[in-house]
């Protein structure tokens, strides 16, 4: 009977996917840190039978630029194998003819160069980190509560993240802000979204049972990903918090200390050891 | 109404009820002194954050409105009381007009966050200090939850969505100080003598005024002024008592019907 629990349902798994913050950099000045050991984890998998795609809520930067930054830290990743919410966000305003007011961090308005933008329809919050002020918010706001059917779109929910200098507000936490000043509940695209990870799945060509994610966000990465069916494994870096292996809701397959190990484990289960 | 007593007490919002910035509302000031010739107590309770007492009562005066500053009891008010009480010293995220009144309050080392209307520290920078505060155990105070106010260029965010945002980030909830808490209409009304079931309530905020109002056991009377928008009577169960134009319907009310 195939094992179903870790570290024995490695065995049987056909694809990994995996968040890119907190999982293989801590994100911080310039260009950031990798995270001990990310880099080879990631090679070590590249070289293995198993399909690798990242899955990740990153709106800072378009797809393009983040990437290039991923591969000036050392890691072997492309364009096409990396899932972020924007590109899904703009399929999403083609199919419903939305017109979105952006509160976004500069670095992602080029994703949205294409899209019309006069006369907005809906609200798009993603990470905006410093364009998180009140003025922003306020027009943001003003948007909504001027709609006759407001739409508030929140690429991610996260609560925070770390960075190289301590945690940061994420933009859930303004999503959250923004429900409560419209009396509206915000559609997210990106993780824990089912739709966004079944995307990520389709791509592979793979049922959520062949799949395992590793992430930082218990919630997020970990909770989103066992709602669709895949396994989730939890690391014990980026913005991970002892709280979390007591949370009520929410228990990781494993809990693990990084990547490097995650793999190892992965790995070894499979006879493949380096 | 079978087992309602005499009425004894008037709580009057400010903001949207009797002035809206720097207007008074037409017929205020009059209707005002007729309620005064009435036996009943008057009280102004207010969530403004932005402004000590000593503000609010020129404002009003300059109004012409006839009022006293012990008459005026607001959330900075509860605030403070509650910081005296818990001997917390708080990180102050008001705008500095409030901060007189909460003069002699100590705020080195801050283990406390007190959240009120200010914009100027709601950036990504002050909001991320006081996150990181909260999560690290620090009780986090909120002057009062409201989703927006009416300002002259339009609506504008209140505290209440910030607030609600460092509750999801944090996994804490805040204590609330200002309407719509029960705590804040008892402590209203005390030393006036009376219980709250001899008390109403009159306000443009269907939620913060006369729902919370109601649920401490006073009569509600929301008005269509101030940040008031149609359908608002709907938005609470039970609905408010009464529904009327403004103030002075308010107070016309009161006079024919409640003494």
């Amino acid at each position: 009977m195939a094992d179903s629990s870790w570290p024995g349902c490695a065995k049987s798994l056909k694809g990994v996917i995996l968040d890119l913050c907190g999982v293989l950099y801590d994100s911080g000045e310039g260009d950031g840190v990798a995270i001990p050991g990310s880099i080879e984890a990631v090679k070590r998998l590249k070289e293995s039978d198993l399909q690798l795609r990242f899955c990740t809520n990153e709106t800072q930067a378009t797809r393009e630029k983040f990437v290039a930054k991923l591969q000036r830290l050392g890691f072997d990743i492309s364009v096409c194998e990396v899932f972020p919410p924007a590109p899904a966000a703009i399929s999403v305003l083609k199919e419903r003819g939305l017109r979105p007011h952006l509160l976004v961090h500069d670095g992602l308005l080029q994703e949205f160069e294409a899209v019309e933008k006069t006369n907005p329809n809906c609200v798009i919050i993603a990470d905006a980190a410093e364009n998180f002020s009140y003025q922003n918010l306020n027009e943001a706001f003003r948007v909504l509560i001027g709609l006759e059917k407001p739409i508030l779109f929140s690429l991610g929910q996260g609560r925070y993240y770390k960075e190289t200098d301590g945690l940061k507000l994420d933009v859930g936490v303004y999503m959250k802000a923004l429900e409560y000043a419209c009396d509206l509940k915000a559609e997210v695209i990106g993780k824990p979204s089912p739709t966004f990870f079944q995307s990520v799945l389709s791509d592979m060509g793979l049922k959520p049972h062949e799949a395992l994610m590793i992430g930082d966000d218990l919630v997020n990465d970990v909770g989103g990903a066992q709602c669709c069916g895949m396994k989730g494994v939890q690391v014990r870096t980026g913005k991970y918090r002892p709280s979390d292996e007591r949370h009520p809701t929410v228990i990781a397959d494993a809990t693990v200390d990084n990547l490097a190990h995650a793999v190892e484990v992965i790995l070894s289960q499979r006879g493949l050891e380096a | 109404m079978a087992g309602r007593r005499a009425l004894k007490a008037v709580l009057i919002d400010l903001s949207g009820t009797l002035h809206i910035e720097d207007t008074a509302v037409p017929g205020a000031q009059d209707a005002l002194n007729r309620l005064r010739q009435a036996s009943v107590a008057v009280r102004f309770v207010t969530n403004t954050t932005k402004e000590n007492k000593r503000n609010l009562l020129e404002r009003l005066q300059k109004l012409n409105f006839e009022l006293q500053e012990k008459e005026i009891f607001t959330s900075l008010s509860a605030a403070r009381s509650l910081l005296e009480q818990k001997q917390h010293r708080p990180l102050l995220l008001v705008e500095d007009s409030a901060l007189e009144d909460f003069t002699g309050i100590d705020t080195s080392e801050p283990n406390a966050v007190v959240i009120g209307l200010a914009p100027d520290h709601f950036n990504y920078q002050t909001l991320n200090k006081a996150f990181r505060m909260v999560l690290d155990g620090a009780p986090l105070i909120a002057i009062h939850k409201a989703r927006y106010y009416k300002r002259k260029d339009g609506l504008a965010l209140g505290p209440g969505p910030f607030v609600t945002g460092l509750e999801y980030a944090t996994d804490c909830k805040a204590t609330v100080v200002g309407k719509p808490e029960e705590s804040f209409f008892t402590q209203a009304l005390s030393g006036l003598g009376c219980s709250p079931s001899e008390a109403v309530m009159i306000g443009d905020d269907a939620r913060d005024d006369v729902g919370g109002a109601q649920n401490a056991g006073m009569l509600g009377i929301l008005v269509r002024t101030g940040k008031y928008r149609d359908g608002d009577e709907k938005k609470i169960d039970p609905p408010p008592y009464l529904t009327c134009n403004s103030f002075p319907d308010a107070v016309e009310h009161i006079l024919q019907n409640l003494l």
